[in-house]
C-alpha cells in the first residue's frame, strides 16, 4: 500500500464531516443529470416498445387531401393481414348555439387494429353503433365546453350525431402531433351526408396495416414507394413510429440535461469551496508533514486520494438518487406524460451521470488540490498557504479535463450546438460573475471606508466582512450568480416568447381562420361578412395542398435538405394576376390568360434557404398528380402576423380542374363587442355547416399550454441548479459560522446590541445576495437575447417583472442561508468565545 | 476613600461543563475606587480572567452582584451589558480579538461608532498615532505583527476615553520588549486619561506596578488585599 493511501486513509478516519457540502454539491448535479436520462431512456423504450400501437398497426401509409385509389388500396390489402382507414380532418362540433372546433377521427371497424380507445365508460364500438342518429365518441374536456352529456345529440357539418361516449386515451397517439382541438371519433360512413368529405376539403388519410409476422418492413417500404412514386403516398412504420415525439423528447432530454450540467458547475462551485476549506483546516498537517520530509507530490497525493474517495460516494449517492426517484414515481410520472414510458434501470443514463459527476468534481477540486502542494513547514507557525499559482501540468490537468467533459456534452446530448453553447454560456456568466464578485469586494472595501457610512455600524461592518481577504464573497456570487442566471435566463425567454404570442401575434393577427369554404360559397361567405359591422377586413384565396417532390428533377430533400417547406404538405394557392399587396423581389408574375407551361412565384426568404433561383423547376404532388413548374418570380411573404401566407403560388391554368376549397382570413375591429367573434361564428356555421372556423385565439391558447408545459420542465430543472447553489450557500454560510460567533463576540464586547449585530449580518447576506442577482439578470438577459435573437428569431424585449423576481429571490436566499447560521453567533456569550480563542 | 466604580459582592461563577457543573468564581467581594490600579494574580485556572470577565459584564454572576460605575449591572441582559460597556468600559485581551475583516482604523473606531460618537475616526486616528501605529491604519490585523495588534486593541479599548479600563494578560502572547513597550503604554493611558484599571497578570513585575493587587486562588481571593 502507497504511503499516500496509508496517509490518505487516516486522514479519512476522521469521517465525512465537514463533507456534506462536497457529497449534497456532486449527489444533487448527478441526481438531476441520472433522473432526467432515466426518464428520457424510459420514453425512448416505451416509444420503441409501444412503436406498433402507437402507429395504430405495423406500417401506416398517409395521403394528404385524397383517399386511396383503388389500385393503391389493392395493394395494401394484398400485403396486410388487416387493413383500417382512418380520416383526420378539422371541423366545427354545432350543439345548439355553440360552435367549437374539433378534430374529427372518422374511423372504419376494424379501428383501432391495436390497444384500445379508452372511454370513460364503456367501448368505443358500442359508442359508435347508430340508433336513430349515428353514435359518437368526444374528448370530455370538448363535450364539457360546449355543455353536452351523453346521450345529447350535435352536428357535424349538417350530418346530426348522438354522443355516447367521452374519451380518456386514445392508442394510436404517434402521428396525432400537434392538434390545435380536442378529439371527437367518428364512423367515416356516417360522414357520407355531412357535406364535410366533399372534393377539395382539407383531410388527411391513412391506411393502417397489420402485417404477416415475417414481413420485411424495409422491402415493403421500398416496394410500395417505387410502385406508387409521386402519388403522395407517405409510408412510417413501427420501426420508427413516432419520430416527431421520439425527436421531441430527444431534444427536451438533450436541453434538461444541459440545464443539470449548468447545476453541476454551481455545485462544482461548492466542491472548490469545500476541498479548499478542507485543506485549511489540514494546513497544520500537512506542514507537519512537509517538517517530516514529505514531498509536494506526496501530499496532492494524500489528498487526491481523498478527493477520489469523497467523488465516488457523492456519485454513488447522486446515481441512488436519480434512480430511486424516477422508480418510486413511476405511476405518477407515466400518467403525466402524454406518450407511454417504461421505467426501469438503464445503464446509459446512470453512466452518463457518473462520468459528468466524476469529470467535473476533479475539474473544480483540482485547483485547490494543487495548492496544497505550496504548503511549506513555516506555515506550522505563521499559518496559511503561501501565494502563488499551482504548477502549469495543473492548468493542463484542468484544461484537458473541462474538454473531456465539454467532449463528452457534445458527443451525450447528441446535440453540438446546444452543448457547446451551454458550456460557453456557463464559462462566460463563471467569468462575469467572478468578475462581477471581484468588483463586488473592492467597491465594499473602500465604501467600508467611505466618510458618509461613518457611525452606520451595522452597513459598514457588512461592507467590511465582504470585502475583506478570504471573505466568502466569491464563492457565495458564483454559486448563486450561476444558479439564478439559468432561472433569469428561462424567465426571460419563457416571458418573451409568451409576450411574443399573447400579446403583439392577436393586434395584427386576424380573429378567424376559416377553411374548407366550397367555391360555390365564398361569394355568399363574403358577402355575409361584409354585411357585418364588426369585421374590418376578409381575405380569401384558393387552397389546394402539395408536396414539393423534386427540384431540377433531383429527390427535393437531398438537393435541400430538412427545410419545413419540404417537411410534409404545404397549402398551395393560385392567382391569375399579381394581387395588390403582393410585393415581388424578382422575376415577373405571369400574364394574364396565362395557358403557357406552368409557373410558380415562391416566397422569397425560403427560396434563399432551399438555395432556389429564379428558372429553378419545382415537381409537386397535388392530389396525386405531378405538377412540374418553373419558378418565374420570388416575393415577400410575412408569416410574423398569422395572416394568410402561401410559399407557392401557382398560374391558374397549371392547376385548372383540380378540386380545391378556399381559405378565408377574417379580421375583426378590436374594438369591437365582445360577442362580435361568436356572432360572426354562429352566423356562418348556421349558413355553411361544412365550413370550419379556427379561432386564432383559441390556436394561440393551445401554444401557450404546451409552452407553459415545457416552460414548466426547465423551471424545474433550473430550480435544481438554484437548489444546488443554496446548498453552496448554506455550505459557506456553515462554514462562516465559526468567524460570525467571533465577530459578534467582539461587537458585543465593544457594546454593540444583538439587533444591530443581527442586521449587520442581515445586511452583508442581502447585498451579496443582491450583487449576485443583478449580475444573473445581466447575465440572464443576455442567453434570453441570445436564444431570442438567434434561435427564436423573434425581438427580444427585457422583463422587468421576471428580472425582479429574481433579484428578491437572490436576497432571499442567502438570508435565509445566513440567518440559519447566526442563532449560535447572536446567543453565544463573548467571554466563553474568546476565551476559547487564548 | 475614592469613590467606588467596580463591586462585587459575593459574586459566583458556576459554569457548566462536559464533567458537570464547576465553581470557577466562589463568593468573592471585592471593590475598586476611581483611579485605582488593580493587579491580579494567581495560578492558572485560579479565576483570575473570569473574575474581570465578570466585572466587564462580559460573564453574568450565577449568584451575587455586581455593580460598575454606581450601577447594579447583575440583572442586564446581554444587549443591556452592552449598552452599558458603550463608552463607558475598554477591554484588552491577550489574543488581541480584533475584527480580522477590519482595518486597524475601522477597529479602532469601532466602540467609537457603536457609542454614537461623531468624531470617531480622527480619534481613532489620533490614537493610533499615540500608540506608534499612524503608519499602518489600513492594514489589515493579518498584516500587523503580534505586538502591533495589541497595540491596535489598546488604542481600540482606551479612544472612547472609557472610566474603566480591563486588560486580561494583554502581554501574555508578546516576546519582553513588546510586552514591557505595550505596558508603557496602558499605565501611560491610565494616568493620561484617569482611568480605572484591573489588570490581569503573571508577571510579578507587572502586578507590582498597581496600587493594589489581589492574588486569587480556586476561585477565591486569597488572603488580605480585598
Amino acid at each position: 500500500m502507497s504511503l499516500a493511501w496509508r496517509i490518505a486513509r487516516a486522514e479519512l478516519r476522521g469521517g465525512l464531516r465537514g463533507f456534506w457540502v462536497f457529497l449534497a454539491c456532486l449527489a444533487l448535479g448527478v441526481a438531476a443529470i441520472a433522473g432526467v436520462g432515466m426518464v428520457r431512456s424510459a420514453i425512448e423504450a416505451g416509444l420503441t416498445d409501444q412503436g406498433a400501437v402507437l402507429l395504430g398497426g405495423d406500417a401506416q401509409v398517409e395521403f394528404t387531401y385524397r383517399f386511396a385509389t383503388a389500385e393503391e388500396r389493392g395493394f395494401l390489402d394484398q400485403i396486410a393481414t388487416k387493413t383500417s382507414e382512418i380520416v383526420d380532418f378539422r371541423s366545427m362540433v354545432v350543439s345548439g348555439d355553440a360552435h367549437v372546433l374539433t378534430q374529427v377521427k372518422a374511423v372504419d371497424d376494424n379501428y383501432p387494429l391495436l390497444g384500445s380507445v379508452q372511454l370513460e365508460s364503456g367501448d368505443l364500438a358500442t359508442a359508435l353503433t347508430s340508433s336513430d342518429t349515428p353514435g359518437a365518441a368526444m374528448d370530455g374536456i370538448l363535450a364539457d365546453q360546449i355543455g353536452l352529456k351523453l346521450g345529447d345529440s350535435f352536428k357535424l357539418g349538417s350530418q346530426e350525431f348522438t354522443l355516447q361516449g367521452r374519451i380518456l386515451r386514445e392508442p394510436d397517439t404517434a402521428t396525432g402531433g400537434f392538434a390545435l382541438a380536442p378529439r371527437t371519433i367518428v364512423k367515416t360512413k356516417d360522414l357520407a351526408q355531412s357535406g364535410l368529405l366533399e372534393p377539395g376539403t382539407l383531410f388527411d388519410s391513412s391506411y393502417r396495416l397489420l402485417l404477416p409476422p415475417n414481413a420485411d418492413l424495409a422491402a415493403l417500404q421500398t416496394e410500395a414507394e417505387a410502385k406508387f412514386r409521386d402519388s403522395g403516398l407517405r409510408w412510417s412504420d413501427r420501426r420508427k413510429a413516432a419520430p416527431g415525439v421520439a425527436r421531441f423528447v430527444d431534444r427536451i432530454g438533450a436541453f434538461l440535461i444541459l440545464v443539470g450540467l449548468a447545476g453541476l458547475a454551481v455545485g462544482g462551485v461548492g466542491v472548490a469551496a469545500a476541498v479548499r476549506s478542507y485543506l485549511e483546516v489540514k494546513i497544520a498537517t500537512i506542514a507537519t508533514l512537509r517538517t517530516l520530509g514529505a514531498t509536494g507530490g506526496l501530499i496532492f497525493q494524500t489528498y487526491l486520494i481523498q478527493i477520489a474517495v469523497l467523488t465516488a460516494f457523492g456519485v454513488a449517492l447522486g446515481l441512488i438518487l436519480g434512480i430511486a426517484v424516477p422508480l418510486a414515481l413511476a405511476g405518477p410520472i407515466q400518467s403525466a406524460l402524454p406518450f407511454p414510458a417504461q421505467i426501469a434501470l438503464y445503464p446509459r443514463p446512470i453512466i452518463e451521470a457518473a462520468f459528468y459527476g466524476i469529470t467535473s468534481a476533479f475539474l473544480f477540486a483540482l485547483w485547490p488540490l494543487a495548492r496544497s502542494e505550496k504548503v511549506r513547514a513555516a506555515a506550522l507557525y505563521r499559518g496559511g498557504f503561501s501565494g502563488g499559482w499551482p504548477r502549469a501540468r495543473y492548468a493542463l490537468a484542468m484544461f484537458a479535463l473541462a474538454a473531456l467533459l465539454i467532449g463528452g456534452a457534445v458527443l451525450l446530448s447528441g446535440t453540438a450546438n446546444l452543448a457547446l453553447g451551454t458550456a460557453g454560456g456557463v464559462i462566460a456568466a463563471l467569468i462575469v460573475l467572478a468578475l462581477a464578485a471581484w468588483g463586488l469586494i473592492r467597491l465594499a472595501r473602500r465604501s467600508a471606508r467611505l466618510k458618509a457610512l461613518r457611525g452606520k455600524v451595522a452597513l459598514r461592518a457588512a461592507l467590511a466582512s465582504i470585502g475583506a481577504p478570504r471573505a466568502e464573497t466569491m464563492q457565495v456570487v458564483l454559486a448563486l450568480g450561476l444558479g439564478l442566471t439559468v432561472l433569469a435566463a428561462v424567465g426571460q425567454i419563457d416571458s418573451n416568447l409568451r409576450a411574443a404570442i399573447s400579446r403583439d401575434l392577436p393586434t395584427r393577427a386576424p380573429a378567424f381562420f376559416f377553411v374548407d369554404i366550397q367555391p360555390d360559397q365564398i361569394d355568399g361567405f363574403r358577402a355575409r361578412l361584409a354585411a357585418n359591422l364588426a369585421v374590418t377586413k376578409v381575405e380569401s384565396a384558393p387552397m389546394l395542398r402539395g408536396i414539393i417532390t423534386q427540384i431540377n428533377g433531383q429527390d427535393a430533400r437531398k438537393v435541400a435538405g430538412e427545410h419545413w417547406v419540404l417537411a410534409g404538405d404545404r397549402g398551395v394557392t393560385y392567382a391569375a394576376s399579381q394581387p395588390a399587396s403582393t410585393k415581388l423581389t424578382a422575376g415577373t408574375w405571369w400574364p394574364d390568360n396565362y395557358q403557357g407551361p406552368p409557373q410558380i412565384s415562391f416566397a422569397a426568404e425560403e427560396a434563399e434557404e432551399l438555395g432556389l433561383k429564379l428558372g429553378d423547376k419545382l415537381t409537386l404532388n397535388i392530389l396525386g398528380r405531378d405538377i412540374t413548374a418553373s419558378i418565374t418570380s420570388l416575393r415577400i411573404v410575412d408569416f410574423s402576423n398569422a395572416g394568410m401566407g402561401f410559399v407557392l403560388t401557382l398560374d391558374p391554368a397549371a392547376v385548372a380542374g383540380a378540386p380545391h376549397t378556399d381559405i378565408a382570413t377574417v379580421y375583426v375591429d378590436s374594438g369591437a363587442d365582445p360577442g362580435a367573434e361568436a356572432k360572426i361564428l354562429r352566423e356562418i356555421a348556421t349558413a355553411y355547416p361544412n365550413i370550419t372556423a379556427i379561432s386564432v385565439k383559441a390556436a394561440i391558447g393551445r401554444v401557450t399550454e404546451a409552452l407553459t408545459a415545457i416552460a414548466k420542465a426547465t423551471t424545474i430543472a433550473a430550480m435544481a441548479t438554484l437548489l444546488t447553489g443554496f446548498v453552496v450557500l448554506i455550505g459557506a454560510a456553515a462554514s462562516g459560522e465559526r468567524a460570525r460567533i467571533y465577530e459578534a463576540a467582539v461587537l458585543k464586547v465593544l457594546g454593540a446590541s444583538r439587533a444591530r449585530i443581527l442586521l449587520s449580518f442581515a445586511l452583508r447576506a442581502a447585498l451579496m445576495g443582491a450583487a449576485a442577482g443583478v449580475v444573473a439578470i445581466i447575465a440572464g438577459g443576455i442567453a434570453g437575447w441570445a436564444v431570442m435573437r438567434f434561435v427564436m428569431e423573434s425581438p427580444y424585449a427585457f422583463e422587468p417583472a421576471s428580472a425582479l423576481s429574481i433579484v428578491l429571490g437572490g436576497i432571499g436566499a442567502t438570508l435565509l442561508a445566513s440567518l440559519i447560521f447566526v442563532l449560535r453567533p447572536l446567543a453565544s456569550r463573548p467571554a466563553q468565545v474568546l476565551r476559547s480563542q487564548e | 476613600m475614592t469613590e467606588t466604580v467596580l463591586a462585587l459582592e459575593d459574586a459566583w461563577l458556576t459554569l457548566a461543563g462536559n464533567a458537570g457543573r464547576v465553581d470557577i468564581l466562589k463568593g468573592i467581594t471585592l471593590s475598586v475606587g476611581q483611579g485605582e490600579s488593580l493587579g491580579l494574580v494567581g495560578p492558572s485556572g485560579s479565576g483570575k480572567s473570569s473574575l474581570l470577565m465578570l466585572m466587564g459584564g462580559l460573564e453574568r454572576v450565577s449568584k451575587g452582584r455586581v455593580s460598575a460605575l454606581g450601577q447594579d449591572i447583575t440583572g442586564l441582559d446581554e444587549d443591556g451589558l452592552a449598552k452599558f460597556r458603550r463608552g463607558r468600559m475598554g477591554v484588552v485581551f491577550q489574543s488581541f480579538h480584533l475584527i480580522p475583516t477590519m482595518t486597524a482604523l475601522e477597529n479602532v473606531a469601532l466602540p467609537m461608532e457603536i457609542a454614537g460618537i461623531k468624531d470617531a475616526f480622527p480619534r481613532a486616528k489620533d490614537e493610533l498615532d499615540a500608540v506608534g501605529l499612524g503608519a499602518r491604519m489600513q492594514h489589515y490585523p493579518a498584516q500587523l505583527s503580534g505586538g502591533e495588534q495589541q497595540r491596535v486593541a489598546l488604542a481600540r479599548a482606551a479612544a472612547p476615553r472609557p472610566a474603566i479600563l480591563l486588560a486580561d494578560e494583554p502581554t501574555g502572547n508578546l516576546d519582553s520588549v513588546n510586552g514591557a513597550a505595550i505596558m508603557e503604554l496602558i499605565f501611560g493611558l491610565r494616568d493620561r486619561h484617569g482611568a480605572t484599571l484591573v489588570l490581569v497578570t503573571h508577571a510579578p513585575e507587572l502586578a507590582e506596578r498597581c496600587s493594589r493587587v489581589v492574588r486569587l486562588v480556586d476561585g477565591r481571593i486569597d488572603g488580605a488585599g480585598a
